[in-house]
């Protein structure tokens, strides 16, 4: 799922400073998963932001909502109204909520409220990992599954590094060096050879830097 | 006239069984919100509680391993966690709220804590003044 974690209180204040009413929208797809944007979420910043503005003495109203998603337009439809409502909307979806509302709604002054960090896994209550960069040309078939663009401080496509010391990574000595892993699991496997394949040369258009990307799929699109 | 200085307990059913006279040593506004279990206790509820005026909240649930709801007195624990992080960002003293574990059906502990609690939240109260 989307990482994401809440912005710091003193950023989201500054943005809503000039406001008197404003709403906090939260979304209950990835980020209320990974609690940062769901209904609970929404209800403490929007508690939070009170209390900061009446310390401030300068007290703000704010309604609290949470969309089923506010990544499809059907479920971004309520807020065609809202901008008669309140002055500004207070995102707690990733990035492409903010940007979904920004682009259908421009009358809106949207701001974020997460930063969008990761993809990850939810390893235990509290404790989320990144598992994948969204690269978009997988190689984890090569790799036993582990990707080594997302969990290689260093993005190798060949390792491990000099720097891995005991199976730990020299970057961050908490994190496991994935290449070592790599390395023992396909050794177990009796497929380590498959590493001395030439692959080609990756094709890194697809992380971005060919442009925005796109995805298409052409039985689903309306005619 | 109302006195300003309130303290906001929040707690379970089941911890608080102290009378008024209970806590007559306490020369501010006590402000009693019961929950079933102290594990219903959100951070919005704790901060709802400052916003209405509060100059400390004090959270008491069951003490470890008697909660009947189980895990409800470690939820609370976690949610004041939660809710000291939110103070911190604002800049309001994190140490104006506290969980309190206190002995099931016995005010006495109950009403000990709360005048430990008080006195602590009087201090910082008196530092903020004197600055």
């Amino acid at each position: 799922m989307i990482i994401a974690e809440r912005r710091p209180l003193s950023e989201i204040l500054k943005n809503i400073e000039a406001y008197e009413r404003i709403m906090v929208l939260g979304c209950r797809g990835c980020v209320a998963i990974c609690s940062a944007g769901g209904d609970r979420e929404v209800a403490i910043l929007a508690e939070a932001l009170r209390l900061g503005r009446e310390k401030k003495g300068k007290p703000v109203q704010v309604l609290e909502e949470t969309f089923i998603r506010q990544c499809d337009p059907e479920y971004l439809e309520p807020l065609k109204d809202i901008k008669d409502k309140v002055e500004a909307v207070v995102s707690l979806a990733c990035g492409v909520g903010v940007n979904l509302i920004a682009d259908l709604y421009p009358d809106i002054r949207v701001y974020p409220g997460v930063d969008t960090t990761f993809y990850g896994a939810n390893l235990s209550l509290g404790e989320w990992v990144e598992k994948c960069r969204g690269c978009g040309d997988c190689i984890i078939d090569l790799t036993a599954g582990l990707c080594p663009i997302a969990r290689c401080a260093k993005n190798l496509l060949n390792g491990p590094c000099g720097g891995s010391q005991r199976g730990r990574c020299e970057v961050k000595a908490e994190m496991p060096c994935i290449w070592h892993e790599i390395v023992e699991r396909l050794t177990k496997r009796g497929e380590l050879e498959r590493l001395l394949e030439i692959w080609t040369a990756k094709d890194w258009r697809p992380a971005g830097g060919d442009g925005l990307r796109t995805r298409f799929r052409e039985d689903l699109l309306d005619s | 006239m109302e006195n300003s200085f309130k303290i906001a307990i929040l707690c379970c059913n089941y911890t608080n069984l102290a009378e008024r006279e209970d806590l007559a040593d306490i020369v501010a506004r006590i402000e009693v919100k019961r929950y079933p279990c102290s594990g219903k206790i959100e951070i919005t509820d704790i901060l709802r509680a400052f916003r209405e005026g509060a100059k400390g909240v004090m959270v008491a649930g069951c003490a470890r391993g008697t909660c009947h709801n189980l895990r409800g007195s470690d939820r609370a624990e976690r949610r004041v966690v939660g809710a000291r992080a939110t103070l911190k960002e604002l800049e309001i003293e994190p140490e104006r709220v506290e969980m309190f574990f206190v002995s099931r059906l016995d005010a006495g502990d109950f009403a000990e804590k709360a005048k430990e609690f008080y006195r602590r939240i009087l201090k910082l109260e008196l530092k903020e003044r004197t600055q």
